[in-house]
């Protein structure tokens, strides 16, 4: 008896088996990592994409799984060294993608590129093309906003964001005298400091010789970076910058800003989507003033398309998910833009009507700008990157000056 | 014959039933290890090319001990975890010893006292982090508030920054001390648990014959129930001083794995191989954090060695 039910097991076993093979014979399965988790601003766009891609490509599963930031980037850098990646994944463009491509980790997307050519401009396409060959799908892009209160504002007699450095400064000393705090900027996350101290260089000394710096090799030894900086720790002499900030993360500076501490704040663009859901909530955005018009220009912008999706090499069906990669990239740049959440880095061939104000001013800036340099820790490699993040760190909190700054940076990067 | 026989299939059942274990103990712990040890000795992010760099990165963690002036401020970091280790050696295993003791006299509500004082071991450590980071917010936190009800922050003064890396007022930093103080008072129910076990175990007529000789309570304690408890007393010490070597989760929540002011080797390794990616001085920073464990479990054990033969 015990041997009947033994062979019937088997049986039983071998046609499940035998049964999830038939049925999964058609279907390819793509993993996805990316970071777009349950409290990301972009989620909404993501889960929408994906329906979307559900139906039509209903031949393909996704099984996708999103990571926290920080975390995200140790768990790819992980799987890249273990040859375990997804076959596509989340990744920032210039050097943290040129690495991967660098150790041949990445599928060149070229060949699946061509029937999306007439959609995606070649030039949004420039920060993740290597030796000419394009390996990334660029998303939503961003810039660096200057966000401001205006009903704060309205407190100290200003309808509008000043236009000037002078009027800001003019503007911020009113707030000072009037007990309020111009800016908060998180210091437990260094990222947000630069958000302010790459618009200070790059309206004091140009987007040209910034981007430069960051991407051509030049040297940091230059007087007009030394310069910016001291104007930057200048304005926290001046009390402009909530001393707090330097014990505070970015998510509570944020809170602060959205419940009217501060009359502005500077940080990315993505950010639109949640200042235009609050309710009553007066808030404008505009680029960062001229410093040095000797130098520098309105239409110099901080930001550009980094956020990307690639393709494993490693991948069974690289060929079909770099096609899927494109269609999915498309879908989540254009539900991402109608959310708020960014510029599109494709065409847009749909009703932007609905785009909520802010991003639509923001639209603007980008639209009227000539040059963007993308954010400092995306584009320098992550060696160079974190010794300069060190040295912002610093700024910050007043333990080098523009002087330092810059002789640190030229020996310990150029 | 048989004999020989049945020993040798004993010995091949014995290794088979160890097997699994042997499999789990070379595969998770002893591989790593020396693939941890082998990746030391290069330069490497992790993939592509790999440089072989021989001793370097133990050079570098070793070059200088000032945190300010050093890209990777190991040596600071095992400063830091030092302090911690005699922290928790010479203040939480003392309050700990002194709740067992108390708790183990058999006291009202014995069993009360001994969870609410357990009950911080088993809340997660990220959410005891951020309970810690509401209390140390400088703008209406709970301390900062206390201070202010007491008079110690006058009316206008500036918010303490307490988690700050640096202050702005260029004061120094507390940062360092904000994160030791809830690691210490997390694991306090931990160590009075072990030792309330320690406790119960001696016997109670050990105790009745002292009394009865006159001892007082403190007296029975000195010199029957701690002496007795040494083993537990030498286990406790081991996991205060490992654990304090290997902490990484609340000082990250408190005060991000970038940290320099208030690294550990934890959190460094963590930083060197997710930001930096430096792979190899990450597997440098791994191995020896390992060996500093070994070696002051074994320091440990020497010294309460000394202590039985005594």
């Amino acid at each position: 008896m015990k041997k009947i039910l033994a062979v019937l097991l088997v049986v039983v076993t071998a046609i499940s088996l035998c049964a999830c093979g038939t049925g999964s014979k058609d279907k390819i399965t793509l993993t996805m990592w990316c970071i777009a988790t349950k409290s990301d601003s972009n989620r909404a766009s993501y889960e929408a994409a994906i329906k979307d891609m559900e139906k039509k490509y209903p031949d393909i599963k996704l099984d996708w799984s999103a990571t926290e930031n920080e975390a995200y980037k140790t768990k790819i850098k992980t799987a890249v060294a273990g040859n375990s990646m997804p076959d596509i994944f989340f990744t920032w463009s210039c050097a943290f993608l040129g690495d991967f491509v660098k150790a041949d980790k990445v599928y060149c997307l070229d060949e699946a590129y061509k029937k999306f050519a007439s959609s995606l401009d070649e030039k949004m396409c420039k920060n993740t093309t290597y030796n000419g060959k394009k390996y990334g799908v660029p998303l939503t892009m961003n810039i660096v906003g200057l966000f401001a209160n205006m009903d704060i504002l309205k407190e100290v007699g200003y309808t509008d964001v000043p236009g000037t450095y002078e009027d800001l400064i003019k503007c911020c000393d009113a707030l000072v005298a009037a007990g309020k705090i111009p800016f908060g900027c998180a210091g437990k996350e260094t990222w947000c400091v630069t958000e302010y101290l790459e618009s200070i260089i790059e309206k004091s000394c140009g987007a040209k010789t910034l981007d430069d710096i960051f991407v051509n090799g030049a040297t940091w030894d230059n007087a007009d970076v030394t310069k910016a900086v001291n104007i930057f720790q200048e304005m926290i002499t001046k009390k402009y910058f909530d001393p707090n900030g330097v014990a505070l993360s970015n998510d509570e500076i944020k809170a602060n800003f959205m419940n009217g501490k501060y009359a502005f704040y500077m940080n990315g663009t993505w950010n639109c989507a949640d200042f235009a859901k609050k309710e009553g909530f007066n808030v404008k955005v505009a680029e960062f003033p001229v410093i040095d018009s000797s130098k520098s220009q309105l239409g110099q912008l901080i930001g550009g398309p980094s956020d990307t999706l690639a393709v494993a090499k490693s991948s069974k069906n690289a060929a079909k998910a770099a096609e899927y990669t494109f269609e999915l990239g498309k879908l989540i740049c254009m539900y991402g833009y109608l959310d708020g959440c960014g510029l599109p880095a494709w065409k847009v061939d749909y009703d932007e009507s609905k785009v909520n104000a802010l991003t639509q001013s923001v639209a603007k800036i980008v639209a009227a700008s000539d040059y963007m340099v993308l954010f400092g820790d995306t584009a320098m490699p992550s060696e160079e990157a974190q010794k300069y993040l060190e040295f912002v760190a610093k700024v910050y909190t007043s333990e080098v000056n523009g002087k330092q700054f810059t002789d640190g940076l030229k020996a310990a990067i150029r | 014959m048989r004999i020989m026989a049945k020993r040798k299939f004993d010995g091949i059942t014995i290794f088979l039933f160890l097997l699994p274990a042997l499999i789990l103990f070379v595969g998770i712990l002893v591989a790593p290890l020396l693939a941890s040890g082998y990746y030391s000795f290069f330069e490497w992010k992790g993939f592509g090319d790999s440089k072989f760099i021989g001793l370097d990165n133990y050079k570098t963690l070793f070059k200088t001990f000032t945190y300010k002036n050093n890209e990777v401020p190991f040596l600071w970091s095992a400063r830091n975890a030092l302090i911690l280790a005699l922290c928790s050696v010479f203040i939480q295993l003392p309050l700990s010893l002194g709740l067992a003791l108390l708790l183990g006299k058999g006291i009202k509500s014995e069993r009360f006292f001994l969870s609410i004082n357990f009950l911080p071991v088993l809340i997660s450590t990220v959410v005891i982090g951020e309970l810690w980071r509401k209390i140390y917010y400088p703008d209406g936190g709970l301390l900062n508030s206390l201070l202010r009800k007491f008079g110690v922050l006058k009316k206008g003064a500036q918010d303490i920054t307490w988690l700050a890396e640096k202050r702005m007022d260029g004061s120094n930093s507390t940062l360092l001390q904000c994160v030791i103080v809830p690691m210490l008072w997390q694991y306090v129910g931990y160590h009075m648990l072990l030792m309330y076990a320690g406790v119960k175990s001696v016997p109670p007529e050990l105790r009745e014959a002292a009394k009865i000789d006159g001892a007082t309570d403190w007296q029975v304690d000195r010199y029957i129930v701690i002496p007795s408890m040494k083993q537990i007393i030498k286990v406790s010490v081991i996991f205060a001083v490992t654990g304090s070597l290997k902490s990484y989760d609340i000082v990250s929540v408190l005060a991000t794995d970038k940290t320099r002011i208030a690294a550990f080797p934890s959190t460094l390794l963590k930083d060197q191989m997710g930001a930096w990616g430096r792979y190899g001085m990450g597997s440098a920073i791994a191995v020896c954090l390992i060996v500093l464990c070994f070696f002051f479990a074994v320091v440990i054990g020497e010294i309460f060695k000394d202590r039985e033969k005594v």
